[in-house]
């Protein structure tokens, strides 16, 4: 009987309780349904992705359009200090392809000039030339004398000291080698007065060293036989193929002098010019 | 580990910077040639250990009487300098200390040995009391024709070339 009247107690107060916070519970339960909502939102990838993407995108596009004028003087300004910062590495990188593209520029802009001199040619001249030429003797000629890669130096501007090297036939001492090229190079270099020129060839009967100059070093390449404009002109493509593919890899900065002459054998042994 | 360090050995005309380098290369003593561009280049290669050695790229530069003529580029990457003078003879080093700033001002924190040559020409007494007096400080006094002090020269400099390397 207690019993009884303890649950029509509870049950009166449950009766209090819906009447007091009738509002109340149906706002817990509208933002318990919310939450179950957001959770389920959040575990199903679908629906995160096509609640978040549109945000996302938009947020994209606007920083895409504000970060010339937000971020682009900082970007400007750090890369003007690296730079000035690491000037000779971003020469060094910078030579190989610019001396691509000048002589690009060049060959081309003689093709055409080339081009226009042949146009300009009479017929009659033409015919001339033709009857004149014995195109098979040249040929001949032109192939036994044909260039040949003797020895490939690479050398340290300022010192002279030989950091790897490539020779077909075994000469005197290349460090001896080495030190006097630097030495006729700065000879020549400052008997001009020009500091920004550089001594570019040196001929004797029938050997030609070519040389070109980088940064921090040079390469100087001793040839046998007929040093053609054409031949010249591959050996230029070898040497900045060469020197570009140097200092991309970590063998130039450490200058592991056994890998760097692999390197030369490989780009300058079979060279066919 | 092996390593090349060029050093370039310069000093007044007839100071015996050949002949200290021929001895020291080649063991052997004569000047009988000249030089066309101003310097002559020869190498030595000092072995310390089976696997370290130093090889001495010697940049021999023609002798004069100032030091402020000395083509610059002929000092570039140097690593180390021998200034020779002629012990025999006070006008090669009577301007030492000058000359030693002017080669100071070309080279910066590059090491200088200072050699006075010729040593068998004088008497050691009177040597020391005359460079006293000068207040010249030397680092070895050699004889190329004796090979006096001569590998001792080149050989601590070679250490010091490899220890800092």
């Amino acid at each position: 009987m207690g019993n009884k009247a303890l649950m029509n107690e509870n049950e009166k107060i449950q009766i209090l309780k819906d009447i007091l916070f009738a509002e109340d519970s149906v706002y817990i339960e509208k933002i318990a349904h919310r939450l179950e909502n957001l959770e389920s939102t959040l575990n199903d990838k679908q629906k995160f992705t096509h609640k978040v993407d549109p945000i996302i995108h938009d947020q994209l596009e606007e920083f895409k359009t504000s970060i010339p004028t937000t971020l682009g003087p900082t970007i400007t300004a750090a890369l003007k200090t690296e730079i000035k910062k690491n000037k000779d590495e971003v020469v060094e990188a910078l030579f190989p392809i610019l001396g691509k593209m000048i002589k690009k520029y060049i060959a081309h802009e003689i093709k055409l000039l080339s081009e226009k001199i042949n146009k300009q040619l009479s017929f009659k001249n033409k015919i001339k030339t033709w009857f004149n030429s014995s195109s098979t003797k040249k040929e001949i000629i032109d192939e036994l004398a044909a260039s040949k890669i003797e020895q490939v130096l690479l050398i340290e501007k300022d010192s002279g000291i030989l950091k790897a090297s490539y020779s077909v036939t075994e000469t005197i001492d290349e460090d001896m080698i080495s030190g006097m090229l630097t030495a006729i190079k700065s000879f020549v270099e400052d008997a001009f007065g020009r500091k920004d020129q550089n001594l570019e060839l040196i001929d004797y009967e029938l050997y030609h060293i070519h040389l070109q100059s980088f940064n921090r070093f040079y390469i100087a390449i001793v040839l046998s036989g007929n040093y053609t404009t054409q031949a010249k002109d591959k050996v230029q493509d070898l040497i900045f193929d060469f020197f570009e593919n140097l200092t991309k890899k970590e063998d130039y900065h450490t200058l592991n002098t056994e890998r760097i002459n692999q390197q030369l054998a490989q780009n300058f042994g079979h060279a066919d010019l | 580990m092996q390593i090349s360090k060029k050093i370039v050995v310069l000093g007044h005309f007839g100071v015996g910077k050949t002949s200290l380098i021929r001895r020291f290369v080649e063991d052997s003593f004569s000047d009988n040639y000249k030089v066309s561009i101003g310097v002559h280049i020869t190498k030595k290669t000092i072995e310390f250990s089976v696997d370290e050695s130093v090889t001495l790229i010697l940049w021999d530069l023609e002798g004069t009487d100032d030091i402020s003529h000395i083509r610059e580029s002929y000092l570039l990457g140097s690593h180390g300098i021998i200034f020779v003078f002629d012990v025999a003879r006070p006008t090669t080093f009577q301007n030492l200390g000058k000359d030693l700033i002017t080669l100071k001002e070309k080279t910066n924190d590059v090491p200088v040995k200072i050699v006075g040559n010729k040593s068998d020409l004088v008497d050691a007494k009177e040597l020391d009391q005359v460079l006293s007096e000068k207040n010249i400080s030397y680092d070895y006094i050699t004889s190329a024709k004796t090979g006096h002090k001569v590998n001792q020269l080149f050989e601590e400099l070679a250490k010091m070339l490899a220890i800092n390397a």
